[in-house]
């Protein structure tokens, strides 16, 4: 090979590894029609992190027609059903596809609990499924046909422990968190773990309950021990009277939380006092990664709101499956064994790979909450 | 810290108190338990959002207007689910149901029109509510308004029952309905009167909660459609005094519970001293009514 | 025939769940018959799906046993609760009942044996469409039963006059009792065989919004009879499958529908071709 043959190979290898990008190209799935199966809770007590789901898999639908998804020149649809956040019919919802014999994956529910019920029946049918929002431990030792693209926080929250503690290396800390919805409460007793483990001292633990409203009680009892850090596991509209409350009743405690605050609207939300709180999250809407800048900003467009993490990881599920019907799976066999076979693809997630126990492989990204959105925490 | 505790719990108490009056007055005068009083709770903090942050109108207007406003849904409740069954007769069971389906529609049409998300009546960085102290308590301007506000509307209402004429054809109607009416009071219009105030202030609950906490979403009925139900167990059925103290015990139960690090058995204790009351003292502290018989 | 097994492959689950909420329907109705506007029948359901669940995978017994001993804890809870709300009726009933549902749901929530907000998965699932409606089967049968005894006579005259079954000499405190405990049980029934074709539980399952729903079919299909419960749980637990193709409109479609059949047929459906049909007034 002559000098200027290798930079070119070299620049076409990394055009294939960075791809997608505008034209699709004509795979083995050329011209065949995939069907994916989505089961979301678009309406009902979860329908706030459903419906960014939804949005994502329409955006998904015409980038696949557009191009802007490559499917390899397949015919391929995501079909997203409303569950309404009940269980019974996340079940049916997963019979149906399982059974219809013109499913290839089905990608949901919106909640670890729906999951729970429904996977199992995946499993059996040795169907392929994949999570996107469903994080509690546990959810894909259910079958080996069960994945998930969403990061758990047993895999997040020890970095934020670690880079928090690393940098302001605290020696006291509070945990409050919801004590009846699986998430928070994960949560909870993850951050509890691991500040233990990091030697920190937890001065006190509180909870609430989904829905509330009124902090101010738990947050006066932690602030009378002073913390120096207090740890919140929450999902966004609760973190973010937490925030707001602390701020009113003058903590100055640094706060951490999980997932739930990642969002690029706390600040404004919450107000100054969710300056410089540190979030632990698996997409930072801010990330360069080229699908991800063309995402948020078609996105922000077409639903008047930027993405969330719900949106995003949906979006990225999407792109994933994809990419194997761009490398001819179009049933349920052909996309389970190519679930099996698959070392990276490139999301707006960043590269996302799956370990051994079908869990996604990425690396989680610590961010600073600031008057605009995010900033990487150093 | 205790002093910080007690504040908490009194102005959570205030807004419990402003909602449960409402449960109250409807189960007085008509022996209905309507469980669609969450969702106008729930649809006159939009409607304020609305007006507030839509239309830019100033916050004591807009909160008037979707008092107001949610007056009117209960008057139409009352007009389609309760009014034509009071005629057939049917009991406390069938109207009860009927409530239910008028809640679901409220709250479907608040999807239809204001989607899932949560709405906010300020945005974090224009709050500079500053933060006032009484010795190391701290609360803002806005708690304090909205704490005064539930004050003034339960007192209100406490006069119009005890001394204007209409309060007094509503617990003539609740005391005995047919003796009423042959003592000529007008039973629909006195019905429909009790059904505007007691959703007016549950609606004006609404819009303090919503501004309390700067969210307004769809499911924020919830929680406190049940505690609501506890704490006119406590005050005792049909009794507004009753509901009033029932609120803020009930708040200062919850703010204790928590204080005491018991938060996540708030709701167990809450319920508990509901079933003791219940048990011990059917009427509650200040009913009025003997026990219902089936 | 192969129609009919392709059928039963594509909607076994929704089959299972008719057969489980007609169960639970029927647990209710049996408290709604002696005039009991008893809502406590999603705890007593939760009580003996944990039960039931925690002896499968904690202790391994055998699905039968863990029905029965499911059954046998909802039952005592249920006799047990009798007492502390005798002396109440009606709304007064209503709430206490609703608040005691709230209470197991905390437990179930804060207890380290019931996984708390986690919840329990992993269940077996043994509990299969044969063992869901012979157990309905059963229910049904067994209420039938009752309904040619004096018993059934009995709550009749409590649900109707209470004064008035008192003064022919009716022990009302043991018929209440004792409906309030059938209703334990059959609930307790529903909630084992919910455990073990659920793969999963979790307090959530049994708080007030799942009451609400079972009452909801009780009185849309009718709450004068068995027949009524059952129907009105079948065609709701359809209902969102049906309506499906309305998508964001399925929600208001459901109130407007409960909200329509109440008013046109408040004594439920079942009351529509039941001739001389019994008005409850409860």
């Amino acid at each position: 090979m002559n000098r200027t043959m290798v930079p070119a190979l070299a620049l076409l290898a990394i055009a294939a590894l960075v791809a997608p990008s505008g034209a699709a190209s004509k795979g083995p799935a050329a011209g065949k029609t995939v069907h994916v199966g989505v089961i979301a809770d678009v309406t009902g007590g979860a329908g706030v992190y459903g419906t960014p789901q939804k949005n994502a898999y329409e955006m998904a639908n015409d980038d696949v027609k557009s191009g802007k998804i490559d499917a390899g020149g397949a015919n391929l649809t995501f079909d997203v059903a409303d569950a309404a956040t009940d269980g019974a019919q996340v079940v049916n919802l997963m019979q149906k596809y399982t059974t219809d014999g013109s499913t290839a994956i089905v990608l949901g529910p919106t909640l670890s609990g729906e999951a729970f019920k429904a996977f199992p029946l995946a499993a059996r049918a040795n169907f392929p499924v994949m999570g996107t929002s469903t994080t509690a431990e546990g959810v894909t030792a259910l079958g080996p046909t069960v994945y998930r693209d969403s990061l758990a926080e047993s895999q997040v929250i020890p970095t934020t422990v670690k880079r928090t503690h690393d940098k302001w290396h605290y020696k006291t800390a509070a945990v409050i968190f919801g004590d009846d919805n699986a998430f928070t409460k994960t949560d909870g007793d993850i951050f509890a773990r691991e500040l233990k483990a990091a030697g920190v001292d937890v001065v006190d633990t509180e909870t609430f309950h989904i829905k509330d409203t009124d902090f101010q009680a738990a947050l006066t009892r932690i602030e009378s021990k002073h913390p120096d850090v207090i740890a919140i596991g929450a999902l966004f509209p609760e973190a973010t009277k937490i925030i707001a409350q602390a701020g009113k009743l003058g903590i100055k405690a640094h706060l951490i939380g999980g997932n739930g605050l990642n969002s690029p609207e706390m600040y404004s939300v919450a107000g100054p006092a969710a300056q410089g709180a540190v979030v632990g999250a698996a997409w930072f809407s801010g990330a360069k990664y080229s699908s991800n800048v063309d995402f948020v900003k078609r996105y922000t467009a077409k639903y008047g709101k930027g993405p969330d993490q719900f949106a995003a990881q949906s979006y990225a599920a999407a792109q994933i499956v994809a990419y194997l019907v761009a490398h001819g799976a179009t049933n349920k066999d052909e996309m389970a064994a190519g679930l099996k076979g698959v070392r990276v693809v490139q999301t707006v997630l960043g590269p996302i790979g799956f370990d051994a126990n079908r869990d996604a492989k990425s690396s989680p990204v610590i961010l600073s909450i600031v008057k605009d959105g995010f900033a990487y925490f150093h | 810290m205790i002093a910080q505790q007690l504040l908490n719990g009194l102005f959570l108490g205030a807004v419990y108190a402003l909602f449960a009056v409402g449960y109250t007055l409807v189960f007085g005068v008509l022996d209905i338990l309507n469980l669609a009083h969450a969702a106008i709770f729930t649809a006159a903090a939009f409607a304020a959002f609305s007006l507030a942050v839509g239309t830019g109108m100033p916050l004591p207007l807009a909160f008037l207007i979707a008092a107001a406003m949610a007056g009117i849904i209960g008057i139409l409740l009352d007009r389609v689910a309760f009014a034509p069954l009071r005629r057939r007769n049917a009991g406390t069971l069938v109207p009860l149901i009927s409530s239910i389906g008028v809640a679901i529609i409220i709250g479907a049409t608040l999807r239809g029109i204001y989607g899932v998300d949560e709405r906010h009546f300020t945005t974090g960085a224009a709050d500079t509510a500053p933060v006032l102290h009484l010795g190391p308590a701290a609360f803002t301007i806005v708690e304090l308004t909205i704490f005064l506000a539930a004050v003034v509307l339960m007192f209100v209402l406490s006069w119009t029952l005890r001394a204007s004429p209409l309060g007094r054809r509503i617990r003539a109607v609740a005391e005995d309905r047919v003796a009423a009416a042959l003592l000529g009071v007008n039973l629909e219009r006195t019905i429909a009167a009790t059904f505007f105030i007691a959703s007016s202030l549950g609606g004006a609950a609404g819009v303090l909660t919503g501004l309390e906490y700067n969210s307004v979403t769809l499911d924020m009925g919830g929680p406190i459609e049940l505690k609501g139900l506890a704490i006119i167990i406590l005050g005792g059925m049909g009794s507004v005094t009753g509901a009033v103290i029932g609120g803020f015990v009930i708040g200062a139960v919850e703010t204790l519970a928590t204080a005491a690090g018991l938060s996540e058995w708030r709701d167990a204790i809450t319920f508990g001293v509901m079933f003791l009351i219940l048990v011990a003292r059917p009427t509650g502290f200040f009913g009025k009514r003997a026990l219902r018989q089936a | 025939m192969n129609a009919l097994l392709d059928f039963y492959a594509k909607h076994s689950q929704l089959i299972d769940q008719i057969g489980i909420n007609a169960i639970l329907a029927l647990s209710l109705s049996v408290s709604l018959q002696a005039g009991q506007l008893a809502l406590a029948q999603v705890a007593f359901m939760g009580i003996a799906a944990y039960v039931s669940t925690i002896l499968a995978l904690n202790a391994h017994w055998p699905l039968a046993a863990t029905i029965v001993a499911g059954v046998v804890a909802s039952t005592i809870v249920a006799a047990l609760l009798a007492f502390p709300v005798r002396r109440l009726r009606g709304v007064f009933l209503a709430i206490a009942t609703i608040g005691f549902g709230e209470i197991v749901r905390v437990f179930a929530n804060n207890l380290a044996i019931t996984g708390g907000a986690e919840g329990i998965s992993g269940i077996p699932n043994d509990a299969g469409t044969g063992v869901i409606y012979a157990s309905l089967a059963l229910v049904v049968l067994a209420l039938f039963a009752l309904s040619r005894t004096r018993f059934a006579l009995a709550v009749a005259l409590v649900r109707e006059d209470e004064h008035a079954a008192r003064g022919v000499g009716v022990d009302v405190g043991t018929v209440r009792l004792l409906s309030l405990a059938l209703g334990g049980a059959i609930a307790g029934l529903g909630g084992a065989l919910h455990a073990h074709s659920s793969n999963f539980i979790t307090p959530a399952d049994f708080g007030f919004a799942t009451m609400e729903q079972v009452l909801v079919w009780c009185v849309i299909g009718g709450v004068t009879s068995p027949l009524g419960a059952v129907l009105g749980a079948a065609l709701l637990s359809i209902l969102p499958e049906v309506i499906r193709v309305l998508a964001d409109y399925r929600e208001i479609t459901n109130g407007v529908i409960l909200l329509a059949v109440i008013l046109f047929v408040p004594g439920g459906i079942a009351s529509l071709w039941r001739r001389g049909a019994v008005r409850v007034r409860v």
